[in-house]
């Protein structure tokens, strides 16, 4: 398999503070990563770097090829736009906007609008019937559903996911684990922050941090694996 | 603490702080001048209307009527009534001396005056720029270039006590080889041979008026030519007035004390002339109606428009002022969620905001009076030509206008904020 | 589906933008209102001047009037015929004027002879004391000037002969005039009147007339008056004019400085708005750019829907305006200002830019660091 995701001694410092002190890691085509690590361990920061949202202050991070440490502004936006989909743990929807209009706005910051596919990435994940709906008038699960078609409606190489579930009550986090479930076997790549060790059990990867180190890659294993299914 | 609460708020993020800053500079700037050019407005354009000409005209009461025709006189200067120049002086003792920018005598003697060929005219006795003693021993210059402004000169003016004239434009205009700067005149009065007189032409005046066809003289020798030493005919007079209304039309003998005070204290032209008339007993004082009338009306008009105008510009100012207040309010609200968690009470919480916004208001608009001071002068100056000067009397008004306004800018957004919850704020929504 | 945002976007922020729709429009209703008075000022002045009466005269040219009492004369008809040849809307009043000097009794007296129902146009500032409307068109009425009347004892109703040299004429005073002036020691009577005592039918000493308009259209008028009068002399009344010029000027500069100054504090406030909005804004905008939106995009949406309101407001305000400037008229000058169908689309353009200059705040959202968002501040 292809290796997608490539970083190398990466840093990154706000001030005196330091997110990142120098992590390196790969990841190929497919896989799930689960990133995990007490909070302040630079996950985030991680997350920001590899999605073109934050510049690093040294190293590398090559994704899909590009080395994101080297784009200028206009780059990035071309790279977020094309190349990555987001899943963030406050939804971040547009409030006046509908969940149909949410998911085109992502089209509309790529290229063109194309309200069919937009109602079918709705349908896709199981909300067709309330592609009119204000976010307002959806529950937390419901809402994390659009933010999910919205990351994939580009058709990104690389599904990041910042504790997608953090928010949602038990019955809504299982729906959308299951989500990442079924886009993890149509083969997309997912990078996932997560402080839940059974969701970090469901990765073919757990990365954990520490002071903004690398401290621990494991392989998870098969058993607990099908324990979750 | 109250007051270090706010010191602290006051100091800490001066940036934010910026924007109602600005728009209270700005907008006490803009409240400044404008109130202070419409304060101004009303004298200033006074002054304008004096271009004009006068607006008073005295002659003597027991006068025999006028034959004027075309402003000439045609009587014999035997005939008639004729006021003192000593008597002039007191004009400028009346409780409007400083409004009285100007008088000018005149005295017309009809007159042979001998060119290529003898011509019957008018000698006109009149000051240009004379220096009047005033009975408190100063002098006051004043003469025709401040009453006929408009009069317009080649060459120059006659000197007060020389044998000195200049010709009106339609009279050289027939004779110009006679009549020209430089060269001697004789003139002769035609009922008595021995007046005979020789004048300098100094200069060629264009007036515009009847005078085009006469020959200016300085007053003194239209008097000795005249046989009338010391005395003249006309008096004109420019005085600064405040418009008229129906007030100031009334029979100052039917006002009640009060009212006359009032009638007397204001620069109407009706008291004005009621004034020289006390000192000039004698004399019929009139209003040149055409004149003042012009004046009152179209200041009246321009008066109102201006504050209409400075109403509007004052209420923007206030909008301004208010919207930004409620800005920085908003943007703070997760402070006040910290406080309110902290268990700060609404009261205390609004009091900490109110004060700050006060003391800015203070700040702001005493920064705005000034720049508005000086965007004053230069809006008189390129208007009026004049700069206004600041009248102190308005910053009050100017930090009450501000400190209202911010306070009531604020007050909206506090008393939503005094209903929020602050943990959504808190969890950062 | 950058209109469907625009529209969204609108709507989402009903409230916080509801301070900068309402300084707009209440801006724009005061510009328009202003700017249609700075273009009908000129004229509404203009009209006041007239009631410096005459601005222009019309005399023989060789203007020498001789102590005799008599003068050179003109032709009533030519002078006349030349007048109403090149009338326009301008000329508030002319009248003919035919001087003598008379004898009431013993006393010599000035007679002006001249068309009595133009004097009041001629002269709007003369105190004219009596039912003067009523009757001047009565035969051998006559106006006195208050000083003759103080003079000769004489009040409205009194009888007045006038004599000259051997004819005579009988009168009846039918007002009694206060000017302030020459006129006060004058007595006016009918021009048929006054040309058949001197025996100078169709003739007269002058004209005065009293034209409206810019000291420049003043001159012009008075050069194509001259045009058709050649063997007579036209000339405007230099006192008046000058004044009239400078004066206008000041005041319409006063108002245009108020105009802009209104603008620039609009401007602010809708600054201050747009700050509010700007903050609320961020956690979108930084959203839009983590989903690849580019900042001129952003910003340029952000524009439009100023741009937008700017060019409501403006319409509205423009509207409003229309009304104002009517109350403003009124309260002014007594009569409505006329509204021009230009200032709708310069007020919208006034206001589209005060906008778009207070929408400043907007554009440094485009330095929004997205990573700055989802950090939770």
């Amino acid at each position: 398999m292809a290796t997608l995701v490539q970083v190398d001694d990466l840093r990154k410092e706000f001030g005196n503070v330091r997110a990142l002190a120098g992590v390196s890691f790969s990841v190929e085509a497919g896989e799930w990563i689960a990133i995990m690590g007490p909070s302040g361990s630079g996950k985030t920061t991680l997350i920001n770097i590899l999605g073109g949202l934050d510049m690093p202050t040294a190293g590398q991070a090559v994704v899909d090829g590009v080395d994101v440490a080297r784009l200028d502004e206009a780059g990035l936006t071309r790279f977020r736009a094309q190349k990555i989909g987001f899943v963030f743990q406050q939804f971040h929807l547009v409030p006046y906007l509908t969940a149909l209009e949410n998911v085109m706005l992502a089209q509309y910051f790529h290229s063109t609008t194309d309200e069919k596919e937009a109602q079918q990435a709705l349908e896709r994940v199981g909300l067709g019937d309330r592609v009119e709906h204000l976010p307002g008038a959806l529950s937390g699960g419901e809402q994390q559903r659009v933010a999910v078609a919205r990351a994939l409606i580009n058709h990104p190489k690389l599904i990041l996911a910042d504790e997608p579930t953090g928010n949602l009550d038990e019955a809504n986090e299982e729906t959308i684990i299951q989500l990442f479930k079924e886009l993890h076997q149509e083969g997309h790549t997912i990078l996932m922050v997560t402080h839940d060790p059974s969701i970090g059990n469901l990765a073919d990867r757990r990365i954990e941090f520490a002071h903004g180190r690398l401290v621990k890659v494991t392989p998870s294993n098969d058993t607990s694996r099908n324990a979750y299914r | 603490m109250f007051g270090r609460l706010v010191r602290e708020s006051f100091v800490r993020n001066p940036r934010r702080k910026l924007l109602t800053a600005a728009a209270l500079v700005v907008g006490m700037a803009v409240a400044t001048s404008t109130l202070t050019i419409a304060l101004e407005v009303g004298d200033r354009l006074a002054r304008e209307f004096r271009s004009l000409g006068a607006n008073l005209l005295v002659t003597s009461q027991s006068d025999t009527l006028p034959v004027e025709i075309g402003g000439v006189d045609y009587r014999p200067v035997n005939e008639g009534a004729y006021l003192s120049e000593a008597d002039l002086g007191k004009l400028k003792t009346i409780f409007w001396r400083h409004n009285v920018l100007g008088f000018t005598p005149f005295l017309d003697v009809p007159t042979l005056v001998l060119g290529s060929t003898v011509t019957s005219t008018t000698l006109i006795g009149t000051w240009y720029q004379h220096d009047v003693p005033v009975p408190d021993g100063t002098k006051f210059k004043t003469g025709v270039s401040v009453t006929h402004p408009w009069w317009k000169i080649r060459g120059r003016w006659f000197r007060d006590d020389a044998g000195e004239a200049v010709i009106g434009a339609a009279l050289a205009a027939k004779d110009p080889d006679s009549f020209a700067v430089g060269k001697r005149i004789q003139v002769r009065r035609a009922d008595d041979a021995d007046s005979a007189r020789t004048l300098v032409i100094t200069g060629i005046a264009s007036t515009g008026d009847a005078e085009d066809n006469g020959i200016l003289v300085p007053l003194s020798f239209a008097q000795g030519y005249s046989g009338h030493e010391g005395q003249f005919r006309q008096l004109f007079i420019s005085a600064l007035t405040k418009p008229a209304d129906t007030f100031s039309e009334r029979d100052p003998l039917k006002m009640t004390p009060t009212e006359y005070d009032r009638w007397f204290c204001s620069p109407y032209i009706s008291s004005i002339g009621f004034q020289i008339k006390t000192v000039l007993p004698g004399t019929d004082v009139r209003t040149i109606r055409r004149v003042a009338d012009t004046e009152g009306n179209i200041l009246s008009r321009v008066g109102t428009l201006l504050w209409i105008v400075t109403l509007a510009a004052l209420a923007a100012a206030g909008l301004a002022v208010a919207a930004t207040s409620a800005t920085t309010v908003l943007e703070r609200r997760g402070e006040i969620g910290v406080m309110k968690a902290l268990g700060a009470s609404n009261m205390l919480v609004a009091g900490i905001f109110l004060a700050e916004q006060l003391l800015l208001a203070v700040v702001g608009a005493s920064i705005g009076f000034v720049v508005g001071a000086v965007l004053a002068r230069g809006l008189g100056a390129s208007i009026f030509g004049t700069p206004a000067s600041p009248r102190l009397i308005l910053f009050p008004v100017v930090l009450g206008l501000a400190a209202i306004v911010a306070l009531a800018g604020s007050l909206i957004p506090l008393r939503r904020a005094a209903h929020f919850n602050p943990a959504p704020i808190l969890r950062g929504e | 589906m950058f209109w469907r945002l625009l529209w969204k976007l609108l709507r989402g922020s009903g409230g916080r933008l509801a301070v900068a729709i309402l300084s707009l429009v209440s801006c724009a209703m005061v510009v328009s209102a202003l700017l249609n008075l700075e273009f009908d000022i000129e004229h509404k002045l203009t009209q006041e001047f007239r009631m410096l009466g005459a601005n222009i005269l019309v005399s023989p040219g060789n203007a020498q009037i001789s102590g005799s009492g008599t003068a050179e004369v003109m032709n009533e008809n030519e002078v006349s015929a030349a007048i109403a040849a090149s009338k326009e809307p301008a000329v508030v009043a002319a009248a003919p004027f035919l001087y003598v000097v008379a004898s009431a009794g013993k006393t010599p007296v000035v007679v002006a002879g001249t068309k009595l129902e133009e004097l009041s146009k001629l002269e709007p500032a003369w105190r004219i004391e009596g039912d003067w409307n009523s009757s001047h068109d009565l035969p051998a009425s006559c106006l006195v000037g208050r000083n003759v009347a103080r003079k000769l004892l004489l009040a409205v109703g009194s009888p007045l002969r006038l004599t000259y040299l051997n004819e005579s004429a009988q009168f009846t005073v039918a007002g009694i005039v206060d000017a302030g002036g020459t006129e006060d020691n004058q007595v006016f009577v009918g021009l048929a009147e006054a040309q058949s005592l001197t025996k100078l039918p169709g003739k007269i000493s002058l004209a005065q007339l009293s034209v409206s308009g810019t000291s420049n259209s003043i001159s012009k008028y008075a050069a194509r008056l001259a045009a058709a009068l050649p063997a007579y002399e036209v000339r405007p009344i230099r006192q008046i004019t000058e004044a009239e010029g400078d004066l206008l000027n000041r005041i319409r500069l006063l108002i245009v400085s108020m105009v802009v100054l209104i603008l620039v504090l609009t401007a602010l406030c809708v600054l201050g708005t747009m700050a509010a909005l700007a903050m609320e804004r961020r956690q979108d905008v930084g959203l839009m750019k983590a989903l690849g939106g580019s900042i001129g995009r952003i910003v340029a949406l952000f524009m439009a829907e100023i741009g937008v309101l700017g060019a409501a407001g403006g319409f509205v305000g423009a509207i409003l305006g229309v009304e104002l400037s009517r109350w403003m008229g009124q309260r002014v000058f007594g009569t409505a200002i006329s509204s021009r169908w230009e200032i709708f689309p310069l007020t919208i353009v006034l206001m589209v830019a005060v906008a778009l200059a207070g929408a400043l705040p907007l554009r440094l959202l485009g330095k929004v660091k997205p990573a700055v968002i989802f950090r939770g501040e």
